[in-house]
Formats: structure tokens, C-alpha cells, sequence
């Protein structure tokens, strides 16, 4: 530790003042400051501050991403093998899963970190931690077969676009991570849709096949006529309600176990990082318009209608969506009310583009950015009602 | 008995807390005015370096309203007037006599209070240089005697960590309290006299007395903050307050006609050796009480309490308002990876750290735990305000210079606490950009 500390009081002079590297010294500090918290002290009052910072706000965020990416791992290469007609343990499992996830973290973190670097050095502001999260959650909403570079390009469409050209962190109006995917469902559909299975074969030898085509549970769903079970279906192609809780089904990296973002919410509502507001509302407004679907079907209304709501909390991203996504504070509403309309209303427009919209079989990544261009109407309405109430002194 | 809870907002436990003792101070030969502490006034100084001067004798007047007198906390000389850049007046120094000597004013017995006016009454308090302890909301400057005030809020117990506790220093007084709210009450019929839940033995002994009692954590007994849960129309609102130990001050000034010095001052802190209460007066040394060993580049020594207080050296006086000192760690040090560790010692307001289910008192520091950063939103600020502004959107809309936004979001609520600076993840200080778009907003207002 006092190694460290010497090695960056020796490496400071070149990246200070006129040191030769003095443009890279967002770099430095955000390097140094991931290994110390600064010595910087208050100078008036309040002369107190609370031990949380942004970087133990972030990380907290990363420590509950754990269980996904644990099991997103695990899941895409147990399912890539699998596939493949091997049989399947789980330490293979794990380094065949390694082998596919681990490229795309890594491209993910390297491009985005280089936007945010070049941000930094020419507006002259540290490097903010916002992107660690960002960074992280990218891949996982990705499929295991989608090429390095189109994971490039999303995560600098999102970087640029989603967050710099607003001002950067903080200031952003939309989901970073969530823009880069809409960016690549809408760019590249060819591998985005969401309609056929993701499961990543290509480089396996003795593959028994060379690509795998089949249908995800939401087009499984969707391809449902009138007067079918949808989940007679989803059982039938193998998609039972234990599968889809646990997660043990191909689809995007990080979003097929609900068990896994439930460890993960309960960390964030513990800790008090993410809002169970947005959450709760979130379940309320699926299994709400879940319900009211299942009240309106007859036998002439789309399978759809009489799907049980509770399979729509485990099918495709929304559990995923509604604990890691939604509950961005920056693209959120910041009024506690507000949060709950917002999770309610993001809940109920998944379900409807899942049931009315033939062309995305997923509807939450859409409804978490749509809801997040309302979120500053929220705030605003909550804060004139509560104003209203309020005695004025001026 | 009214109780007003100040909602359910979680502080941690900070160590240090003063013993329920009153120690004697050792003997001084200095005390100092100190005209810098006191907010807004603009002094005129009406003494010079070797005049001699006695307990009560006018030391400074303010420019902005002549009548606003400052009289002098000792008899002896002036020892030494300290002025700062641009000739502020920072600190008279008066060398105490052995024998002081003493101003007379005109005494009121009990019985004669009930015949005394408002108006002469107030006549009295700003002759005798009593007037400064009576301050109005919202902008907590020193009462105005022309405008009738809606109420006075007497707030006995300050939370702020640490004041002297409403027990220790009130213990034997309440005679002198009596007095002193009978005399209030010649002011306007509404005197609400405040003290904190805790504070059993004043409870228990001035039970007719007390009008709301108090829960909750600070600032829940600071006065702006009982004006929010209590008023009714917006006429309520410049309310004046005093509190508890300047009313004991105001009492013995009507009642014995001498100018009163006795203050009781809380030493305590994380860095304090024995956090206790002393018997002092008023503008006395700092080190009479904590000595002058103290490293002040490793200990922070705080005048007032830690979140409003004033950063004070060892060399320094207490100020008119102050009755407490604070000695905190500088905390100046690197934390190896902080952001991760699980911090069973680290006090947080958040559920972010294991201190949570740690119950013991914990030690603080002046360090800022992290950078700068951009707001995020998280709400945290909006959450701990004691008068339920939304600090993050009112701050936001400040640095648009939306002042009319900001007022309506209850800018002059803000009792100024600090908490949003404290909670903030990103570091912000909030409150010095309120405090700063108050000070400008009151300046606009002024009187020409």
C-alpha cells in the first residue's frame, strides 16, 4: 500500500502542471483514485461529510451485477455446448462461457472508457464512475452471437449520443446502456430482434451443427394463435415457469434468470441504491395489465390475452430491465411518487408492446427509454401538486 | 404540551457526547467581541486600542441601524483590535482588570414587569445591547424592534452535535427563565418554548412551561424547523427566536440591571480528551478550555456546532452565539480502496456501510470521503431535509439563477442545517449555494 502511494507521488510530476503528460491527468487521478480515497478535507461548514461516495454508489451496482454475470456465464456457455451435442460440466460450462462473455466485457469497458476519456480531457472534468455500471450492463443485454464490433459501435452510440453529447454524466436523458442496445436492435436487427435463439456456435470443433435456429419464449409467445395455452407452448418448446425463474435457457447474457436480478434487487433495496419504488411499481403495472388482459379475453381475443401475467415477469428482460435499468437515478424521476408512476407505467407498456406490437417480440428495453423521456414531466407534476400545498415564505 | 416529530430521518451516532458535569473554567486575563462571527452587521467601532472600558460599555455599533448596539464582555483595557483584509474587524481583545468593573442599567423587578410595555421593553433590551440575541426567521439577522413579530421561538435544546445539553445548563435557573419568557410575553402573546424529548429534567421541572416538545434527530429542535411544522398562513413566517442560554442572559440583564457574561459551554468532539460542560463567560479564550498543545493541522476546532459552526484556532475566542467548541480529527489521509471496504467504523447516513448494525458512538472526520462529482439525482438530499425543500432540483434551478423557482421550492425554509452538503454522494456543497443565493436575495431586499 505505502508501494503504491510511492508510486503514484513519483509518477504525479508528469502528469501535473507541465509534466509532459499533463493532458492524461483525468486518467491518473481516476487510476489513483480507484486504489485511495483523496485526503481532501471540508473547509467551512458542514465540517462532517457522509463516508458515501459516488465510487462506493457505482460499485455497489457492480456487487449486485455479480450474480447475473455469474450466471450469464455460465448460462451461454452451458447453452452453447449444450447445443452443440456435448455434455456438459459445469467448469467447462464456466470457460466456454468465459470465452464468449469475457470479449465483450472487455470491448464493452475498453471503447466506452475511451470516449470517456477523450470527454474528460478536452472538457477538463474527472472521469466519472457513472461508466463502470454503464460499462457492465451493455454486455449483458447483448446476445452471445453478436460481433466485437458491432459491440463497439453500440457502446460508442451510447457513450456519444446516450450521455456526452448531453454534458456527460449526470445530464444524460436517456439510459447509456439502454440507448446502445436500441442502437443495435434498430441498426443491426439481423442479430438483434430478440425473435430467434442466441446461442454462440461457431467456433466449436465437432460442432453437430454449425448455427441453431429456434424461437426465444417471447416468440414462442408471439407466434401463438388464437385459442391457443401460450404457456402449453412455452412448456412444449421447453420454456416451463422453473426454466424461465431460473434462467436456464439461451437469450441475452445477463437477462434470462430472474432469481439472479431478485438477489440483485434485494441488494440495491437493501442498501437503499436503487429505488423499490420503481421496482415494486414496475410488478405491479405487468401483473395490473397482466390481469386486465386476462379479464378481456375471450375466445376470439389473441393467446396473448390470457397468457397468466406472472409469466411476464420471468419471460425476456424485464426483470432484468426494471432492477438494473429502470432504477438509474440519473434517467429516472427524483420524486418518490414519481418513481412509482414511472416503474408502474414502464410495467404496463412492456406488457402492451409484448401483446400488441407483432414487430418486437421485447418491449422493455422501449418502454424503460420511453418512460425515461417522461421522467422529467413526472418530477415536474409531483413537484407543482406538492408545491401547491405548500405554505409560501418569500 | 404540543410534540412535533421532525419526521423519521436517520443520522448516525457520532462520539463524543459532553458529560451532564459543569467544570469551572481556570482563571482568564483576556476576552475578546468578535464582530465576524456575527452574520450581516457592518461595525462601527467606538473604541480604541487602550481605552479603558467596563462590563457594558458600548464596543461597536452596526452601521446598517446605529441602534444595534455591541457592548463589551469584560472591564479592562482594549488589549488589541485585530483587523482582516479589507479591514474587517475581526477581534477586540480586552485585558481584564482585577477588579472589573461594571455598567448600570436600570433593574425591573418581577411584580413591575407585568406594567412594562412591548415598546419600552425592547427600549431597554437595545440600550442594554440585548437586542443581538434576538435574531427573525428567515434570515436569522438581528429583530427589527419596529416590526411586531407573528411569535418568539424559545429554543432551550440545540441538537446540533454538540451544545450544551438543556439539563445541564438550565439546571437551578428556572426562576431565571421564568422571568426571562415573562418578559417575552410583554413582546407578544405567542411564546413557544421548545426543548428536546430527551431533556427529562427540564421536562420534568418546567412542564407548564414548555409548549411543544421535540423528537426526532437534528435539526429538529432549530427553530426554522418547528416554524415549518407549525405555521399556519405565510404571516407566521418571520418569526423571532432565542435561544435558551441568551434568554437566561436577557433575564439576569432586566432583573439585576448589570450586563451578564455567564455562558455554559459544551468541549466535546471525536478528538475532544474529556467531552464536557464548563462554567465560563462570554468571548472567553479558546484555550481556556482545551489548553493550546493541540495540533491544529491533525485537530479541527469547531466554534458552534459541527455541521454550522465557524473553524476556529487555539489563539481564538468564542463568539456572541457561541457556546460550544468541537475538536474533530482533520482526517487528512489517504483511505486505501474506500469504496469497497465494508466500513463497520465508517458513520453513514446511508445503508451503504456495515457501521449501520455497528451501536456504538462512532468517531468522524473533517475528510470528504470521495470527489466531486456530478449530481446523479439520488434523492438522498431531498430525503434528510428537515423542512422538506427538494435540494437537488432547488440547486439545480439556483445555478440557472431561477431565484424565483428556488423561493417557491422554500428556499427561505432552509434552516441551513448543512445536511444536504453531508449526505450528498457526489460531494456538492448545496448548502453554500443556498446560503449564497439567501445572503443575495436578503441584500436585494434591504432597506436602502
Amino acid at each position: 500500500m505505502k508501494m503504491l502511494e510511492h508510486v503514484f507521488e513519483s509518477l504525479r510530476k508528469h502528469f501535473t502542471g507541465t509534466g509532459r503528460l499533463s493532458r492524461l491527468k483525468p486518467l491518473f487521478e481516476a487510476t489513483e483514485t480507484l486504489f485511495f480515497i483523496p485526503a481532501h478535507v471540508t473547509r467551512n461548514g458542514p465540517h462532517l461529510r457522509d463516508n458515501l461516495d459516488l465510487k462506493r454508489f457505482m460499485s455497489i451496482v457492480l456487487v449486485a451485477l455479480i450474480p447475473p454475470v455469474g450466471w450469464g456465464i455460465y448460462n451461454t456457455g452451458y447453452q452453447t455446448l449444450h447445443a452443440a451435442g456435448h455434455l456438459v460440466g459445469t467448469g467447462t460450462a464456466l470457460l466456454k462461457g468465459l470465452e464468449i462473455v469475457l470479449p465483450l466485457i472487455v470491448v464493452s469497458y475498453t471503447v466506452g472508457f475511451f470516449w470517456e476519456i477523450l470527454f474528460a480531457i478536452f472538457r477538463k472534468h474527472p472521469i466519472s464512475e457513472g461508466f463502470l455500471v454503464t460499462g457492465l450492463l451493455f454486455p449483458l443485454t447483448l446476445p452471445p452471437t453478436i460481433p466485437l464490433w458491432q459491440a463497439a459501435v453500440g457502446i460508442s452510440f451510447g457513450v456519444l449520443i446516450g450521455k456526452e453529447v448531453f454534458g456527460g454524466t449526470g445530464r444524460n436523458i436517456l439510459n447509456p446502456a439502454l440507448t446502445a442496445r436500441a442502437f443495435l436492435f434498430f441498426a443491426y436487427p439481423g442479430q438483434m430482434s430478440g425473435g430467434s435463439v442466441w446461442v454462440a456456435i461457431g467456433n466449436l470443433k465437432n460442432a453437430a451443427v454449425d448455427t441453431i435456429s429456434g424461437a426465444t419464449p417471447l416468440a414462442v409467445a408471439a407466434l401463438a394463435e388464437t385459442g391457443d395455452e401460450i404457456h402449453q407452448l412455452l412448456n412444449h418448446a421447453g420454456f416451463s415457469f422453473g426454466t424461465l425463474f431460473w434462467g436456464m435457457y439461451p437469450a441475452s447474457i445477463g437477462e434470462t434468470s430472474t432469481f439472479c436480478c431478485i438477489l440483485g434487487a434485494l441488494l440495491l433495496i437493501v442498501t437503499g441504491i436503487a429505488s423499490y419504488r420503481i421496482i415494486l411499481g414496475g410488478i405491479i403495472g405487468v401483473l395490473g395489465s397482466g390481469f386486465l388482459l386476462n379479464l378481456i379475453a375471450g375466445d376470439a381475443s389473441p393467446a396473448w390475452f390470457g397468457l397468466s401475467p406472472y409469466y411476464h415477469l420471468v419471460m425476456g428482460g424485464f426483470a432484468f430491465g426494471i432492477v438494473y435499468m429502470a432504477t438509474d437515478p440519473v434517467s429516472g424521476p427524483g420524486m418518490e411518487k414519481s418513481r412509482w408512476v414511472y416503474g408502474f407505467f414502464i410495467g404496463v407498456l412492456t406488457v402492451l408492446v409484448r401483446v400488441f406490437n407483432p414487430a418486437y417480440p421485447e418491449g422493455v428495453m422501449l418502454s424503460i427509454l420511453f418512460m425515461n423521456l417522461f421522467a422529467p414531466l413526472l418530477d415536474h407534476v409531483e413537484i407543482r401538486i406538492r408545491l401547491k400545498k405548500r405554505i409560501p415564505n418569500v | 404540551m404540543i410534540t412535533i416529530s421532525a419526521g423519521k430521518r436517520y443520522l448516525p451516532a457520532i462520539s463524543g457526547k459532553p458529560r451532564a458535569e459543569i467544570e469551572p473554567i481556570k482563571p482568564i486575563s483576556f476576552v475578546a467581541a468578535i464582530p465576524e462571527s456575527i452574520p450581516y452587521i457592518k461595525p462601527r467601532l467606538h473604541v480604541k486600542v487602550g481605552d479603558h472600558v467596563n462590563i457594558g460599555s458600548l464596543l461597536f455599533t452596526d452601521k446598517r441601524r446605529t441602534d444595534i448596539r455591541f457592548l463589551s464582555p469584560g472591564g479592562g483595557t482594549v488589549h488589541r483590535i485585530d483587523f482582516g483584509p479589507r479591514r474587517v474587524i475581526r477581534e477586540i481583545i480586552i485585558q481584564l482588570d482585577a477588579e472589573e468593573k461594571q455598567e448600570n442599567f436600570t433593574p425591573i423587578s418581577r411584580d413591575d414587569l407585568q406594567h412594562v410595555t412591548g415598546r419600552d421593553l425592547l427600549g431597554r433590551l437595545t440600550e442594554g445591547g440585548m437586542l443581538p440575541f434576538l435574531r427573525s426567521l428567515p434570515f436569522r439577522d438581528i429583530v427589527d424592534p419596529e416590526v411586531a413579530p407573528p411569535s418568539i421561538i424559545v429554543a432551550l435544546s440545540a441538537d446540533e452535535p454538540f451544545h450544551p445539553a438543556a439539563d445541564v445548563y438550565l439546571a437551578g435557573k428556572k426562576q431565571l427563565i421564568e422571568y426571562g419568557l415573562l418578559a417575552l410575553k410583554r413582546i407578544t402573546d405567542r411564546v413557544y418554548v421548545t426543548v428536546d424529548q430527551q431533556q427529562r429534567r427540564v421536562m420534568g421541572d418546567f412542564g407548564e412551561m414548555i409548549t411543544h416538545t421535540l423528537s426526532g434527530s437534528y435539526p429538529a429542535c432549530d427553530p426554522g424547523v418547528l416554524l415549518y411544522h407549525t405555521r399556519k398562513r405565510r404571516e407566521d413566517n418571520p418569526a423571532w427566536f432565542i435561544q435558551g442560554q441568551d434568554v437566561l442572559l436577557l433575564a439576569q440583564f432586566l432583573s439585576t440591571g448589570k450586563w451578564p457574561t455567564e455562558r455554559v459551554v459544551s468541549v466535546a468532539g471525536s478528538a475532544a480528551n474529556t467531552p464536557t460542560h464548563f462554567l465560563s463567560r462570554m468571548g472567553a479564550p479558546v484555550s481556556a478550555f482545551i489548553g493550546d498543545s493541540i495540533d491544529e493541522n491533525s485537530i479541527r476546532i469547531v466554534a458552534g456546532g459541527l455541521f454550522r459552526g465557524r473553524k476556529v484556532r487555539q489563539a481564538s475566542f468564542l463568539g456572541l452565539y457561541e457556546t460550544s467548541l468541537n475538536l474533530i480529527p482533520e482526517g487528512a489521509e489517504k483511505t486505501f480502496l474506500g469504496f469497497i471496504r465494508p466500513g463497520y467504523g465508517k458513520p453513514s447516513s446511508s445503508r451503504t456501510f456495515l457501521s449501520r448494525l455497528n451501536p456504538k458512538d462512532l468517531s468522524v472526520d473533517c475528510n470528504l470521503h470521495g470527489e466531486e462529482r456530478a449530481c446523479v439525482n439520488c434523492s438522498s438530499c431531498a430525503r434528510i431535509c428537515p423542512v422538506d425543500i427538494l435540494p437537488q432540483f432547488t440547486y439545480k434551478s439556483l445555478l440557472v439563477d431561477e431565484i424565483e423557482e428556488a423561493l417557491e421550492h422554500g428556499l427561505l425554509d432552509c434552516v441551513a442545517c448543512g445536511l444536504c452538503t453531508y449526505v450528498c454522494p457526489s460531494k456538492i456543497a448545496l448548502c453554500e449555494t443556498f446560503n449564497a443565493a439567501k445572503l443575495s436575495y436578503y441584500k436585494e431586499q434591504a432597506r436602502p
